[in-house]
């Protein structure tokens, strides 16, 4: 039952077009989709996840087991930084300033490996609470508050950098799209409710899945790009960091859900999250606030890495291990 | 026809608005950003649009102004693509109209 459930998840059509997009990057087609049409789809994406979760949360009544898991949520996206920090300078000697970038990445979330991980487990008939989209906007931010604290011992005071202004770092981190985007659909969904979601489903319910097919292909064509341009930054210890953390993060997550006493669904969702990578906000935080780390050692291993990873075997995998720590 | 100078500077797009400061802020009239397309540099290439977050992308911002400028913005540009990706160049150029620049 396991093994069809994994299996189904692998062949499903998000995925296979995913693998399509990365093979045809790796063997460089010339495929593309158009880049303001892809930012269009990843917009269309989060107000779709976000309006859905909404919607859930208005016809749940929220007890204070969400603010209990907001919490560890909140926690566990500040402390991963400092266990991929260390860890990625054991097994690959880098740098200060370029681990500390690198482990705010994975300790910050991918919206996308959450929205494939939903489907994965509609599709295997496993409920989850609407709020987790909430849980998932928590964790974007405090991983970058990490990543600055980690780096901040290897810099040095070169006083500011020209051009800087007031609270433009904050502005990024607080306000970039996919929170903005993410928080206010969740709002919008949660204040209209059911009857709102009606008058708008044809537009984001019945294509959503086809929406995300299109979207992961040209997921696929980006992380196959990554791969290609950035891999010969990366020695085999970081790359192999790539691997690993996201599966020590899900072992961790696991014992924490097991403790927090969560639901099947939930528990899948919560491991997802703190075992995927960013690659959309803590990228640009981390160009303003660490210029002098490398975009190619981090957007390779969080985007060309870790991202196919969760989405081929890492989701699955989490499935797998909700099902047996909630068992 | 008067003397004056151009800058041309490469920058990496999440940099850009400090660039654009930097031009207002030094008293320039006017810049033009462009987006890049492509490139090569440090052994590697790049393309724009490669990921989401467009932190790999780079921008051009060519702007014109009188030569007492020169200094100060040089000063301050040189600051900025010390910490962030970026290439400066300063070309001598003649323009019909003085008083635009």
């Amino acid at each position: 039952m396991s093994l069809d459930l994994a299996l189904s998840t692998i062949l499903s059509p998000i995925v296979l077009f995913f693998v399509l997009g990365l093979g045809a990057a790796l063997l460089r087609s010339q495929m593309s989709v158009p880049e303001a049409f892809a930012k269009g789809l990843a917009i269309y994406l989060m107000m779709a996840i976000g309006l859905k979760g909404g919607v859930e949360m208005s016809k749940a009544s929220l007890g204070p087991d969400i603010f209990i898991l907001a919490g560890a949520a909140l926690l566990l996206s500040f402390l991963l930084p400092f266990l991929a920090y260390y860890t990625l300078r054991l097994s690959s000697k880098m740098d200060r300033i370029n681990a500390a970038a690198t482990a705010g990445h994975y300790g910050s979330i991918s919206i996308v490996t959450f929205v494939a991980a939903t489907q994965a487990l509609q599709l295997a008939g496993i409920l989850s609470s609407g709020y987790m989209v909430a849980i998932a906007a928590l964790m974007e931010v405090p991983a970058i508050i990490s990543a600055l604290l980690l780096a901040r011992r290897g810099l040095k005071k070169n006083g500011e950098v020209a051009g800087s202004e007031k609270g433009e770092l904050f502005r990024e981190v607080m306000l970039n799209a996919s929170v903005v985007v993410l928080v206010g659909s969740l709002l919008i969904g949660w204040m209209t409710g059911e009857t709102g979601m009606e008058k708008i489903s044809p537009f984001f319910v019945t294509p959503f899945q086809g929406v995300l097919c299109l979207f992961l292909l040209d997921m696929g064509l980006s992380a196959g790009r990554g791969l290609r341009q950035g891999w010969r930054d990366l020695n085999f210890g970081a790359l192999s960091f790539g691997i690993y953390m996201p599966l020590l993060s899900a072992a961790i997550t696991a014992i924490l859900c097991k403790a927090l006493s969560m639901s099947l669904g939930d528990t899948a969702l919560l491991i997802t999250l703190a075992a995927s990578a960013s690659y959309i906000a803590v990228p640009a935080a981390m160009r303003l606030a660490l210029p002098k780390a490398k975009p190619s050692i981090y957007l390779t291993l969080s985007l060309g890495v870790t991202f196919p990873f969760n989405l081929t075997l890492g989701i699955p995998l989490y499935i797998l291990l909700a099902q047996w720590v909630a068992s | 026809m008067f003397n004056k100078k151009r800058i041309e500077l490469i920058i990496e797009k999440p940099a850009f608005k400090r660039a654009c400061r930097v031009f207002e802020e030094c008293g320039v009239t006017g810049y033009t950003a462009l987006p890049c397309m492509a490139g090569y540099g440090n052994g590697k290439r790049w393309q724009r649009g490669t990921d989401l977050s467009a932190s790999r992308d780079m921008v051009m911002v060519v702007s014109i102004f009188d030569e007492n400028l020169l200094p100060k913005i040089t000063e301050q540009l040189e600051n900025l693509i010390g910490s962030h990706i970026g290439v400066l160049s300063v070309s001598d150029v003649k323009v019909i109209r003085d008083d635009k620049f």
